[in-house]
């Protein structure tokens, strides 16, 4: 394992290096600029796939980890130490991320080639593109919050313009400015927690902060009346709620897809809102110390049932979407807040590509599917239907994401989301307070199966209901950058690579523990072992060379003993045909609703009409944040601000200098005329004139003239002699 | 017998005719002709010195060099005037009033 700048930077910065030439040569070499945008990503697709492979195929242990650091910022001076390094944390978690992040972006960079070739700004896109993953990447490999928030904020710029990409459309411009201010929320109580951390740690760096918790420098510190720790826990996740739409905040989600979808793809699968999930992972330790995990575990509950339940009567295909991912995000979090880490992180990885794949799908749909008219892609379900004989593939890439999401055993979403609702289950038995998130989990789980499969239903099946826009779809085929980035991402939808048994515990063993390198290799921070750690900085040689980690085995019982292990294992189990059951009852009660038209969708909105206008508006949210916080609240403060800053400021104080200013020229003026002007400089000039014309006398050039000086001279200094 | 005062009187007189010349003729060379009277009666006080007060040769020796010092700043002086008047076409001192032509 040699770790250089050599091996690990160029992941961040090929993508980095394709934006920097890329914004110069993308107007005139829109082709070249594509090419460098896809080679630069698969560049570091590769780098990844090395250091993969030495954590899991090489060293596989539990607790491997590469760290090294240089410093940044210096400015200690005697025993007041204030240094700021940076640097770069790779574990099984890094390595299992960057592969995930680098393979789904290479695929999305490959299918953007095809979805975005006809656009006029089609080379500007990858510059954005290029600059969100290396953002992406960089946050994944930073050791430190401050790294993490400076590429956090770069990500925010990046999807503010990705998400404005049409900026010829209103709704595209709002909805970025939404986006980036929304996310802002979260961010700057991400730097509060930054600040908080640095006041008690004094240090941003993710190995001394588990070291400070397990050392307990955090007991006892108060701030506000608050601990400081509890206070720390809590901002760093609301920057995870900004930043992956959690409940009170998941807001500017939906209105994302006003941006190309490919971009869609990169931001709510790969890279923006996983990186809030694994910022909270990363900082889990803290979580754990601020006793934060049953409200993580209530927002997350909270977001995954109410998205899923907006998601239900969304008509826009990429809506349903943008709704389910809010959801699943909400999965996320809720197993953090269980404390099913492992778990959480697992359905990162496996939403990011099966929602990368649905996102391309849906691109696929769209860019295929022209309005014969207005020559727009559609993407209003009602107008589709019975597309599966003409896309083909898409249709095939997409079932197969749709059943991963829905939780089909066999396929990664099962496997990872049953076993976040299993161990959500194991905690609602031991603690009252998680029944309520355990229930809601589950029913969004058979939301999830069912709005998915409408989504089916209505775009693929049936009978097309516009039959003027299906004849004009084009007929899809087998093309290198349109359905093969679908092909490839669907077929990593397959729960085999994630666990080799059934349900990821283990349980109903397929392809036996050798398999199971997912649960075996990622795992908690555990505090402790960061007590006595070794720092590196970059450049010296790797400390770890010449140790051997001890090979991690999979352990069936998770560390408990048997007893324990055995109630885990029957909890599980129950989930598991629980999830199953729900799974395809939801299944099921799409193809009774929208195949078989035996049970009337008008039925249901009729009878819950509440809800369903509730439904409508989003739970009135955005009324809630643009009608009531920002036009009653915000809106009346700018105004008195503004009417301050003119009637008072601009009035009093600035138009008040202006007199001042005045009379200070007008004096300013009249010394500058009479006295610097005549006196000095024009008298200074006179004076020279002056000397010039008696001086001009003796220097005549006649030589005699000079002699009878001289002799003069002469004749003075006798003259003086002879009287002394 | 002639004493030290004869010598220095008859120094004196070559010296003020030699400065009197130098300061009232126009012509470069009688100029010329002043500066070698005035060298002249330098020359004359050393040597009425020497005999009279140190009674060595030193000061005849440095008589000697002083004739040889005039006789170079003639040469030099009278290239200087046949230069000055290819130039100028004259050897009046008041065409001489400028550095440069």
């Amino acid at each position: 394992m040699d770790y250089t700048v050599l091996t690990v930077a160029p992941i961040v910065l090929l993508p980095f290096l394709a934006f920097v030439i890329n914004s110069f040569i993308v107007k005139r070499f829109t082709s070249l600029a594509v090419a460098i945008s896809c080679g630069a990503i698969f560049g570091s697709f590769l780098f990844a796939c090395r250091i993969f492979k030495d954590f899991v195929f090489g060293t596989y242990a539990t607790d491997a980890y590469v760290h090294k650091f240089f410093n940044w910022i210096d400015l200690s001076f005697g025993s007041e130490i204030f240094q700021i390094n940076l640097g770069i944390y790779i574990d099984n978690m890094t390595a299992v991320m960057l592969l995930m992040v680098t393979g789904v972006a290479t695929l999305i960079h490959v299918f953007s080639s095809w979805y975005m070739h006809d656009d006029i700004r089609y080379g500007r896109f990858f510059v954005y593109m290029s600059l969100f993953t290396s953002a992406m990447l960089g946050l994944v490999l930073s050791d430190n919050l401050l790294s993490v928030f400076i590429f956090w904020e770069l990500m925010g710029f990046c999807s503010y313009s990705l998400i404005g990409f049409y900026y010829e459309k209103e709704s595209a411009g709002n909805a970025s400015i939404k986006a980036f201010m929304t996310t802002r929320v979260g961010d700057v109580f991400f730097l509060l927690g930054i600040l908080a951390i640095w006041s008690v740690v004094g240090s941003v760096s993710f190995v001394d902060l588990y070291a400070a918790i397990s050392a307990g420098k955090f007991e006892g510190i108060m701030a506000l009346g608050i601990p400081v720790v509890t206070l720390a826990g809590f901002s760093i996740f609301m920057g995870t709620i900004g930043k992956s739409a959690q409940f009170p905040l998941q807001v500017w989600l939906p209105d994302a897809m006003q941006g190309p979808t490919p971009c869609s793809a990169l931001i709510h699968a790969a890279t923006m809102v996983a990186a809030g999930v694994y910022l909270s992972l990363r900082a889990y330790p803290l979580m754990e110390a601020a006793g934060m995990l049953p409200y993580i575990a209530y927002i997350g509950a909270i977001t995954a049932f109410g998205a899923a339940t907006i998601a239900l009567i969304q008509t826009d295909i990429k809506a349903v979407l943008a709704y389910s991912t809010i959801s699943q995000l909400g999965y996320m979090v809720l197993g953090i807040g269980v404390g099913s880490y492992n778990a959480a992180f697992m359905h990162l990885i496996t939403h990011a590509i099966f929602k990368a794949c649905l996102f391309l799908a849906a691109g696929s749909v769209i860019h295929n599917l022209h309005d014969p008219h207005t020559h727009a892609g559609v993407q209003e379900m009602p107008r589709m239907g019975g597309l599966k004989n003409k896309l083909k593939f898409t249709w095939i890439a997409m079932w197969c994401c749709t059943l991963a999401i829905a939780g089909i055993p066999f396929f990664s979403g099962f496997v990872s989301k049953d076993r976040i609702l299993g161990d959500a289950l194991l905690m609602a038995l031991q603690n009252k307070w998680f029944i309520a998130p355990t229930i809601l989990g589950f029913v969004a789980a058979l939301l999830t199966a069912f709005y998915m499969c409408r989504m089916m239903f209505l775009t693929f099946h049936g009978q097309p209901r516009d039959k003027e826009l299906y004849d004009h779809c084009h007929e899809e085929h087998l093309t290198w950058n349109s359905n093969v980035p679908l092909l490839v991402l669907s077929v990593f939808t397959l729960g085999i690579w994630f666990s080799g048994s059934l349900t990821g515990q283990g349980l109903v063993k397929v392809a036996g523990d050798r398999y199971e390198w997912f649960q075996t290799l990622i795992h908690k921070p555990v505090a402790k072992k960061f007590e006595t750690y070794q720092r590196q900085e970059f450049g010296s040689e790797d400390i770890k060379s010449g140790v051997n980690f001890p090979r991690a085995v999979y352990d069936y019982n998770h560390g408990l003993s048997e007893e324990e292990a055995h109630h885990v294992h029957s909890v599980h189990k129950i989930g598991a045909v629980l999830s199953i059951f729900i799974a395809f009852s939801g299944v099921f009660l799409a193809f009774l609703m929208y195949v078989r038209r035996s049970v009337d969708p008008g039925w249901w909105v009729s009878t819950f009409s509440g809800w369903y206008k509730a439904l409508k508006n989003k739970y009135y949210f955005d009324d809630l944040y643009i009608g009531g916080l920002i036009k009653r609240g915000l809106l009346p403060l700018n105004n008195l601000l503004a009417a301050f800053d003119m009637g008072i400021y601009d009035r009093y104080a600035i138009d008040g200098w202006e007199a001042v200013n005045r009379v200070c020229y007008k004096a300013s003026r009249w010394f500058d005329d009479l006295i610097v002007d005549t006196v000095a400089v024009d008298g200074t000039g006179a004076s020279v004139r002056l000397f010039n014309l008696v001086l001009r006398t003796i220097q005549s050039g006649k030589i005699q003239f000079y002699f009878l000086m001289i002799v003069i001279v002469l004749a003075g200094y006798a003259w003086k002699l002879v009287i002394n | 017998m002639i004493t030290l005062p004869s010598y220095l009187f008859i120094s004196f007189m070559l010296f003020a005719c030699g400065l009197a010349v130098m300061m009232a003729r126009k012509n470069i060379v009688a100029i010329l002709l002043g500066i070698e009277l005035i060298l002249n009666s330098a020359a004359l006080n050393f040597a009425a010195y020497t005999k009279f007060i140190n009674q060595n040769l030193d000061g005849h020796i440095m008589s000697l060099f002083i004739i040889v010092i005039a006789a170079a700043e003639a040469a030099v002086g009278l290239a200087i005037v046949i230069r000055f008047y290819q130039i100028k076409e004259s050897i009046h001192i008041d065409d001489a009033t400028q550095l440069q032509s």
